[in-house]
This record gives structure tokens, sequence and C-alpha cells, in this order.
């Protein structure tokens, strides 16, 4: 075998022309790590980001309770959630682009429910989902408009998507319409 | 106006009021995508789904029955390659993509060891993310700009969730 081929065998990225810039990649990124920790909070998980990084959401562990936090990045500031419901437990919480819509799966007594918070009207709406579908994770589009969800159904994980006709997309600055 | 045709006016205005309000309630919630769902639907358990602007990427059983990361063009409906970023020894734990498609986010369990890795998919190059000090990552979630990283991150038997830039 020559020397091509075993380049192109082992490293294919070395036959590319970008590859300076992928050993520049290749730096550690050790010691650069932001945490957001505040009294009285317990264990943090399953975060989300805004499309540019600017926000942060988790589900935060407060006096027994998971429910979700918004955090600013840059100033660590926790940003208010008009009408949420802390008394009951939240997962997986999910971000458009500018956070307009925060969507987060809320337990209910022995139910859970898809639900969307429209940031810029301070309404929460509950997306209903079809069938014995139980929500487990969710994923919502950069723009707002699609929602894909992990559902249990009949004891098998499924993903599923769908679209939100009723949002507005939520686009970077500038981005088209 | 008595009769036959105020009759006849009455029952259409009653079918259009149904119409629209059925319609309305209709668009108001979820819509599934049923031209895409039924290439999701395979045997076995999905999971860890995360949208991009253009596809999805998430976790499905591959050939050989072990788990892998697979992504989903929203345009043609095909799943596309993603060399070099699934191995057959490695249980895939979570994912999480850009918007362009372009970076992923993965956390897998190989050898014994769960890893942070971030796969750019135009090089097809995967690479370790390390965690000082050393935690074990759980799930993971990119910014649609491919720049921030959030990780779920376990130490001493406690969450945290930690944030890194990345170039």
């Amino acid at each position: 075998m020559n020397r091509a081929a075993i380049q192109r065998k082992h490293l294919p990225w070395a036959a590319s022309p970008w590859w300076p810039f992928a050993l520049a990649w290749l730096l550690p990124l050790a010691g650069c790590s932001q945490r957001f920790e505040a009294p009285g909070l317990g264990d943090q998980q399953e975060p989300a980001l805004s499309g540019d990084g600017r926000l942060l959401a988790m589900v935060a562990e407060r006096g027994g309770r998971r429910s979700v936090r918004l955090v600013e990045r840059l100033s660590g500031r926790e940003l208010p959630l008009q009408g949420l419901q802390r008394g009951q437990p939240h997962r997986s919480p999910s971000l458009s682009w500018n956070g307009r819509y925060l969507a987060v799966i809320m337990q209910r007594d022995s139910r859970r429910d898809v639900v969307v918070l429209d940031r810029a009207t301070g309404q929460w709406r509950p997306l209903p989902l079809p069938g014995d579908r139980v929500p487990e994770r969710l994923s919502l589009s950069p723009d707002g408009r699609r929602l894909a969800i992990e559902v249990l159904r009949q004891g098998q994980l499924d993903v599923e998507l769908f679209r939100i006709p009723s949002h507005e997309a939520d686009l970077p600055p500038g981005a088209p319409l | 106006m008595k009769g036959p045709q105020f009759r006849r006016l009455q029952r259409l205005g009653l079918g259009l009021g149904l119409g629209l309000c059925l319609g309305g309630c209709q668009s108001a919630g979820l819509q599934p995508e049923a031209g895409l769902n039924p290439r999701l639907a395979v045997p076995g358990d999905d999971s860890s789904p995360s949208l991009g602007n253009r596809g999805m990427a998430w976790i499905a059983p591959g050939l050989g029955g072990h788990r892998q990361v697979r992504w989903l063009d929203f345009a043609s409906g095909l799943g596309s390659p993603l060399p070099g970023l699934n191995r057959p020894d490695a249980q895939p734990i979570s994912v999480s993509v850009d918007g362009q498609g372009q970076r992923f986010a993965l956390v897998r369990r190989l050898e014994g060891r769960t890893e942070l890795l971030v796969y750019e998919r135009s090089l097809a190059l995967l690479r370790p993310i390390p965690l000082l000090p050393a935690g074990v990552p759980g799930q993971v979630a990119l910014s649609a700009d491919g720049r921030w990283l959030a990780v779920q991150v376990s130490r001493g038997g406690a969450w945290q969730v930690e944030l890194l830039p990345l170039p």
C-alpha cells in the first residue's frame, strides 16, 4: 500500500485542505468551563441552550422538587419564568433560538404533559399528545416550529416529529424570514 | 325568512362554524409529521432526539443490534452517513446537534468509560472533550450556532451542569 493510500485509509482528514484547521481544533479545551450554582440548589440536570448559547435552561432540584431554571450565561442571573408551577416536577427543557419558546415536560399527578411557555406573551400552553403516548424527552427546533419527542408507547421508546403551526418562527437576528 | 331556505342556511352556518372551530383547535396544537414519522418507525428503542434547522439526530438501533447515532434530512426524508462517528463497541447515551447539522456533541460509553466527544461532520473528525476536574458526563446539549456545549456532569454523587465554549 503506498503512502497516499495509507493516508486515505487511516487519516481521511489529512487528505482535506482543511487539515491544519482540524489540527488546531484538536487543541484541548480544559479549564474553560463555567458552572451555574446557587444557594439551596441540589442536583442540576438536563441542560438546554438557546441558539447562540445566551440562555441555559436546566432542571434543578429545590427543596426536593425538580423544576426548570433559566439562566443568562454572561451574568449568571436567573430569569423569572412567569406562571411556572413549581409544585409539579419538570423534565427535559428545550429552547428556541432566542429563547422565546421554552418547551418542557410537566408531571401532573400520574400524567405527563408537554407544555410550552411563550416568553413574549408569558403564556403557558399545553400541547396534548395523540393516543396513549407518554413523553420522555423533548427537542424544540431552533425556530420553535417543530418538536421532536421521545415517547413511551406500549412498552417501546419511539421518536416522533410534530409541527407547531401556531408558533411564529424564532429566528436569529438578521435571518431572512 | 322562514322555511327550508332558512334551515339550509342555519345548517350551513353551523357546519362552517364547527369546521372552523375544529380546524382552529387542531392547528393550535401538535400536528404529526406524517411524511417523516414512518421513516423513524423501526423496531427497537429510539431515544435522545435533537433537532437542527433541516434535520434531526437521534440514537436508534442499528445493524447487528448495537445502538448508533443517526441523522435524518427533512428535505429528502432520507438518512445520511456519519463517517467515523459510530463504533460497534460503543454505547451512545446522549446526542445533540447544531442548527446546520454539521457539529454533534456525543456522550458514549466505551470500554467501561463514559466520554464526552464533539464530532465535525464535514471533516469526519471525532474529538474527546476532557472534563476538569474529572467527572462522568450525562446528557449533553449543543447551541444551534455550534459554539457552546452544555453537559450534565456527575462528581462525587452530585449532578452539575457545565458550559464549555467550542472554537
